[in-house]
Order: C-alpha cells, then sequence, then structure tokens
C-alpha cells in the first residue's frame, strides 16, 4: 500500500504546483461572482441559473482535472523515460497502475471538493438551502463520477496518447452524457440480433450520465432514494475493477 | 565466490510490424559477487536491451536469467538492485527530496531511515544545497547526480549504472568514480555500462565487449589486453575487435 501512495502522492504535489487547478478555480470564481451579483441586484430566477451553470461547472472542471492528470501518466512517463526508474523498483505492475488511478483519484477528489465547497457557499450565500441531503449526494456522485472517469482515462491511457485519450474521453462525456437517452432509444427500437448487440454495447460504454444531477440539483428536488445511490455505487466500483484489471493485464505485456 | 547475476544463452529481438531487430543473440554472462563489471560496445550493441532484461522491464525471448538466483522479473528480485538509467529524466515538479522519499517508500525503508538516508546521499552527490529545489531548474549534470542518488536510496548489493558518466563534469566524475569505488569495498556489486573506455579502465575488476547483440569478449584488464602485442589500449583492443565484427 506504501508503495502506490508513494506513486500517488507525487501526482498530488503535481496538482500543486502546476497552473492548471488555479487557473480552473479563478475561473469558476469570478463566473460564480458574476452570476451571485445578479442575484443581489434580484434578479428573478437567477438563482437557479446560479444552481444550473455553477453544478456544471463543477463537474466539467473536475473532469477536465481529473482526465488530464490520468491521461498523462503512462505515456508521459513513456515518453520522457520516467517509466525506466519506476519499472526497475520492486513493484508490480498491477501497482504501478493502482498507484497512477490512485494519484488520479486523490487529484480530482482535492480539486472537486475544492470547486463544490465554492460552489456551495455561493449555493448557500442567499439563504437557500433547501435540501443538503441532496447536495450530499451531489457530492457522493462527483466522488463516484470522477472515480470512472480516472479509471477510463487510466485505461485508455496504457495504450492511447495522451491527446487521442483527452479527445476520445471528452467525446464519451459530451456524446454518453448528452445523449444518452436517444442513443438508448435507437438501440432498443431495434430488432434481433442486432438489438443484443447494441444492447451488450450500450452497457459495456461507460454511462457518465448516472452521475449528473445537474437537474435535481438546480429544481432543488427531493433527494434520490437509496437503492439509486447503492446501484450506482455498486456500478461505479464494478465497472472500475474491470477497466483497472484489463489496463493491468495490457500494461503487463507492454515491451519498453 | 557467489554469482550474483547469470545470463545463458539471453536472446531478445524487437519486432515492429514485419521488421524483427535481434538485439541479443545468445547472449552468456556471469557477475560475481562485490566486483566491477564494465559492459562495453557501441550504439545499437544491445547494451541497453541487457540491461533492461536484468531488470525485469523485458522478458528473455530464450535463454535464463538470474540475479541473486532468482528471476529479475519478481519484483522481490528488484528490492536488492539499483537502477541508474541512461537517460536521468526525473519529475520536474518535484525537488530531489521529494524523489527520493518517494523512492524510498517503494522500497519500504523505514521513515527515520530513509530521512536520514535522503541527507546523506544528497550530501554525497553534491546536491546538499539544492535538495528542496524543483529539478525543473536543473543542469543535465545535476540531473545525473539526481539519477545516481536514487540508485542508492536502497543500499542495493547490486548497482546497475547506464552510461553513469554522461553529462558530469570531470570533477563529478572523479567523485562518482571514488563513489564507485568505496561501493566495491563495501562488497556491492557493480555493472555498469559506457562508452567510455577509459572510465571502464578506471574502474571495472572484468570488462565485457558487446557487439551486434554477442558478447565478444570477457576478462580483466590484463586478460584482454595480454593476448594481443605489448602497450596496446584497451580502446586500440575495442576497435579491433568490434571491426572484426563490423
Amino acid at each position: 500500500m506504501r508503495a502506490i501512495w508513494a506513486i500517488a502522492g507525487g501526482m498530488i504535489k503535481e496538482l500543486i504546483r502546476k497552473k492548471d487547478f488555479y487557473v480552473l478555480l479563478i475561473f469558476m470564481l469570478v463566473i460564480l461572482g458574476v452570476l451571485s451579483a445578479q442575484t443581489f441586484f434580484q434578479i428573478e430566477g437567477i438563482s437557479r441559473y446560479v444552481r444550473d451553470f455553477g453544478y456544471s461547472m463543477v463537474m466539467l472542471f473536475s473532469f477536465i482535472i481529473s482526465i488530464t492528470f490520468a491521461a498523462k501518466q503512462i505515456p508521459v512517463e513513456i515518453e520522457s523515460r520516467t517509466i525506466y526508474p519506476l519499472l526497475a523498483k520492486p513493484l508490480s505492475r498491477y501497482k504501478i497502475i493502482l498507484g497512477k488511478f490512485c494519484g488520479s483519484m486523490a487529484v480530482s477528489v482535492v480539486s472537486f471538493t475544492v470547486f463544490y465547497a465554492i460552489f456551495i457557499s455561493f449555493y448557500t450565500a442567499g439563504g437557500e438551502i433547501e435540501s443538503l441531503s441532496l447536495l450530499g449526494q451531489g457530492f457522493i456522485f462527483g466522488i463516484l463520477f470522477l472515480c470512472m472517469t480516472s479509471a477510463f482515462a487510466i485505461f485508455l491511457s496504457v495504450f492511447m496518447t495522451m491527446a487521442a485519450n483527452v479527445t476520445l474521453s471528452f467525446l464519451f462525456y459530451m456524446i454518453i452524457g448528452g445523449f444518452s437517452s436517444s442513443i438508448k432509444e435507437i438501440i432498443f427500437s431495434s430488432k434481433g440480433v442486432v438489438s443484443v448487440l447494441y444492447g451488450i454495447l450500450y452497457y459495456l460504454l461507460p454511462h457518465f450520465e448516472f452521475f449528473d444531477l445537474r437537474v435535481r440539483i438546480t429544481h432543488a428536488w427531493d433527494p434520490l432514494p437509496a437503492w439509486v445511490v447503492v446501484s450506482v455505487s455498486v456500478y461505479t466500483f464494478v465497472y472500475c475493477f474491470m477497466l483497472l484489471s484489463a489496463a493491468d493485464r495490457i500494461f503487463r505485456r507492454k515491451k519498453f | 565466490m557467489q554469482k550474483i547475476l547469470s545470463a545463458k544463452n539471453l536472446q531478445y529481438t524487437y519486432e515492429s510490424g514485419k521488421s524483427r531487430t535481434e538485439a541479443l543473440k545468445g547472449v552468456d554472462l556471469s557477475v560475481e559477487d562485490g566486483e566491477i563489471f564494465g559492459f562495453i560496445g557501441p550504439n545499437g550493441a544491445g547494451k541497453t536491451t541487457a540491461i533492461k532484461l536484468l531488470l525485469g522491464i523485458l522478458t528473455p525471448e530464450k535463454g535464463e536469467l538470474t540475479l541473486f538466483g532468482q528471476s529479475p522479473r519478481e519484483p522481490k528480485t528488484r528490492q536488492k538492485v539499483g537502477y541508474m538509467p541512461e537517460i536521468a529524466n526525473y519529475y520536474k515538479y518535484l525537488t530531489p527530496v521529494e524523489l527520493l522519499k518517494i523512492y524510498g517508500n517503494i522500497f519500504g525503508i523505514n521513515k527515520d531511515l530513509l530521512r536520514e538516508r535522503v541527507g546523506k546521499l544528497l550530501e554525497l552527490v553534491g546536491l546538499e544545497n539544492e535538495a528542496n529545489r524543483l529539478m525543473r531548474t536543473f543542469s543535465k549534470g545535476m540531473m545525473q547526480k539526481v539519477s545516481f542518488a536514487q540508485a542508492l536510496i536502497n543500499d542495493p548489493d547490486l548497482l546497475i549504472l547506464d552510461e553513469p558518466m554522461g553529462g558530469l563534469d570531470p570533477f563529478s566524475r572523479m567523485k562518482m568514480r571514488e563513489v564507485i569505488q568505496d561501493l566495491k569495498l563495501k562488497g556491492k556489486t557493480i555493472f555498469f555500462s559506457s562508452h567510455e573506455l577509459s572510465e571502464v579502465e578506471l574502474v571495472s575488476d572484468r570488462i565485457g565487449i558487446l557487439c551486434k547483440g554477442h558478447l565478444l569478449a570477457t576478462g580483466t584488464v590484463n586478460d584482454l589486453l595480454g593476448d594481443k602485442k605489448a602497450g596496446q589500449s584497451l580502446e586500440n583492443y575495442f576497435l579491433n575487435i568490434i571491426g572484426e565484427k563490423i
């Protein structure tokens, strides 16, 4: 475990010392600040936009940090040749994969927690706290979402360049996240073998939309029932385990 | 003496699409406990491939390879091995202290011992005043020193050095030679590859000459030069033997 955390610890230092996180943080503060100023001027319905836009920004910015950190881990190590001293250490390759995953997760969770805390402080600044448990669920789902995105990008990083990995991850995020219900309709309107194949493909793809509580938070709906939270958590853990196992198998066979 | 490293009929081929490059074509090699073994050869001879096999980074296609009697593919075998790569490139957003601590933690070194060892190693390589400076500001020579320090973090029984003198100024080279000799006195085994024949001649107990994947000769400098006419330098011997192969 110590070796895994040693690898992960280095990545947290990278987050602290690079500008990416601070740029996104300032950008978020400025936008939420401007939007909240509209609330101060009593523009009707603006608080809903603050929630909608704020939550979307939290998820998008955390996603950017998560993907860019996870996607570069293996390719950059290979390109800069820092992988060699690492491979020469008494580490199994699965520990390297796990260390990189834990590092990406740690970096994403730290960023997400900061972004989410800012979002909550803007959200609650006007005294509107409709549902604390819904905000709690938003936090849990955010962490689960980052778990998925980190595992997904780590999996791709063992055989893809960073640029290809980031592009593909964004495509999945945009297409599956945005058009999930339409895709589902198309798939299930087909018949026979094609329907079965489409169905398998549909369930194999990562469903980032499961973690999106934007509409629920924006409109301050009721929190989700516990079984949904448990199901999504189980889905995340199983999916991440599968992705990381596949990444390990590919990484083990990789010739350096 | 006990054999630390043993390779028999070691073969490795790189494949890329339809092209095949035989990097090692049946190398037999052994290194004994406490000796300094210099591994020399022209560019593309297969030295780095051999080192990658020794470190378990690659798996031999054919042949047997053991370190301390075990397969280098086993992580626990590498617990006693230190490695300095040819290109010293490390995480530029870290300081040397942080890098050494990360590597020390990977080896599972006790926290207090690690703190003490990191300080001593940075002093040994002359980086004690740069200990907390980010490595992105380091010169090539300074990175080489960090690389040497990280190779020693686990107090290894076998030290594998790939072109260790590259990028170092004459004073630092002399210092590194002294450190290598000190390590030998402490009973450590050192395997190092280099293009710099004078360096190899100065520090090695035995030498192996590799060319086009074949180990052409092994022995002490005196053994190798003794076969030839008196007064011949290692450089001349090397050029002759390589010339015959090429």
